[in-house]
């Protein structure tokens, strides 16, 4: 399965805030990693799409007052999700091997 | 005040999504404390890339090749030659009118044909506007609003830039505008976008076309748009500003003996008809395959 950059840093903020992964949750993990902003656009379409894929399945989540009484999606990393990331994270490691910025 | 339009536009442009990511997004915005206007550049580009996605497929681009260009610029010059037509008839008999003239065969022929006449003209209208609807819901889905909105502004600027050389008249300036404006403005509202909007609600999500009364209203529609079929091609001939066909035998232009080089421009507008009598056709064929 081939991921995107953007892609298996979702997976990766899934994988790592585990029970607790939602929209506002992955925004954050991916935002304190990479420094960059992340737009809601981006954050739900690529939901959509690694949900497609079988990588993540959502599910809506009870309403708290702190959203105004709105439920939150909720994100779990499948099986597959887990072995698409890992591949991507063995290629990057394998390609970046002996690199002057993997050695520093 | 600026807070609350942003808020206001913020719940509007969100509307534009299905209702559990609209509130999954609110209650996103609402947790995060964001201010009104990067809510506003948030869920706008959220739409966005939503609406985007919807025309990966190629259904609404044929819509839109199809239905919404070659249709709604037709419908708009059409309307608007009605509109000034109905005008023109209106003002003429608004200050002419007096029962007493009914006493005269002569004049009752006249205003029957006159209404005759102008109603086939609307019906042709609702019709080819009601049909074009149906085709754009049906294969535009949930990129619908979007293509309505492009029938809207084929509708409604389709005639911009070009006059009309004939049907101007010289009556006093309210009369004219009301003429030139007013009811070819009320045409488009009433007689195109609301048949319209209509079909294409019907078109996406209403319940399965009834075979019979189709079939019924499609040939009713065939035979107006046959009718009319003249009055379609004057729109477009001398609202472009084309050449005019050659007077028939009888010298005038616009008279039932021209020739026709533009008769192609009703079977256009009929193939939307031609869609819907083919759906509620498929519908039927799958209703009894069920039962069978």
């Amino acid at each position: 399965m081939q991921l995107g950059e953007f892609e298996y840093l979702m997976l990766t903020a899934v994988a790592r805030l585990g029970e607790g992964a939602y929209g506002v949750a992955i925004r954050e993990e991916i935002e304190a990693a990479t420094g960059r902003p992340c737009s809601l656009g981006a954050l739900y379409t690529t939901l959509d799409r690694l949900e497609t894929k079988g990588l993540i399945t959502t599910s809506m989540g009870d309403p708290t007052p702190q959203r105004g009484g709105r439920p939150k999606r909720m994100v779990r990393i499948t099986p597959k999700g887990e072995q698409a990331a890992a591949a991507f994270y063995e290629a990057v490691m394998r390609v970046s091997r002996g690199v002057a910025w993997a050695t520093r | 005040m600026t807070t609350r339009v942003y808020w206001l536009l913020v719940e509007m442009v969100s509307r534009l999504l299905d209702q559990p990511e609209r509130d999954v997004v609110r209650g996103d915005l609402a947790e995060c404390g964001a201010r009104p206007g990067p809510a506003l550049r948030e869920v706008a580009g959220l739409v966005i890339r939503r609406q985007a996605a919807l025309w990966i497929d190629w259904r609404p681009w044929f819509a839109v090749a199809s239905v919404v260009i070659p249709i709604g610029l037709l419908l708009s010059h059409a309307s608007r030659w009605w509109g000034i037509t109905t005008g023109v008839d209106f003002a003429n008999y608004w200050v002419l009118w007096d029962f007493s003239y009914l006493a005269y065969p002569g004049y009752r022929k006249d205003v029957i044909r006159t209404a005759v006449w102008l109603g086939a003209a609307w019906c042709a209208l609702v019709g080819w506007s009601w049909t074009s609807g149906f085709v754009v819901g049906r294969l535009s889905r949930r990129a619908l609003w979007l293509t309505i909105s492009l029938f809207a502004l084929a509708v409604f600027v389709g005639t911009l830039g070009t006059t009309t050389v004939v049907h101007r008249p010289s009556n006093p300036p309210l009369q004219y505008h009301l003429i030139l404006v007013v009811f070819p403005r009320l045409a488009r509202t009433f007689l195109v976008m609301l048949p319209m909007v209509w079909g294409a609600l019907r078109g996406s999500r209403g319940p399965v076309l009834p075979l019979g009364p189709t079939v019924c209203a499609v040939l009713l529609l065939a035979g107006t748009s046959f009718l009319v079929s003249q009055g379609l091609e004057n729109s477009v001939v001398f609202g472009r500003g084309l050449i005019p066909p050659d007077p028939g035998p009888d010298g005038f232009v616009i008279s039932a003996d021209d020739p026709r080089p533009w008769w192609p421009l009703s079977l256009v507008m009929m193939w939307p008809a031609a869609y819907v009598l083919a759906v509620a056709g498929r519908e039927r064929w799958r209703e009894n395959s069920a039962h069978a």
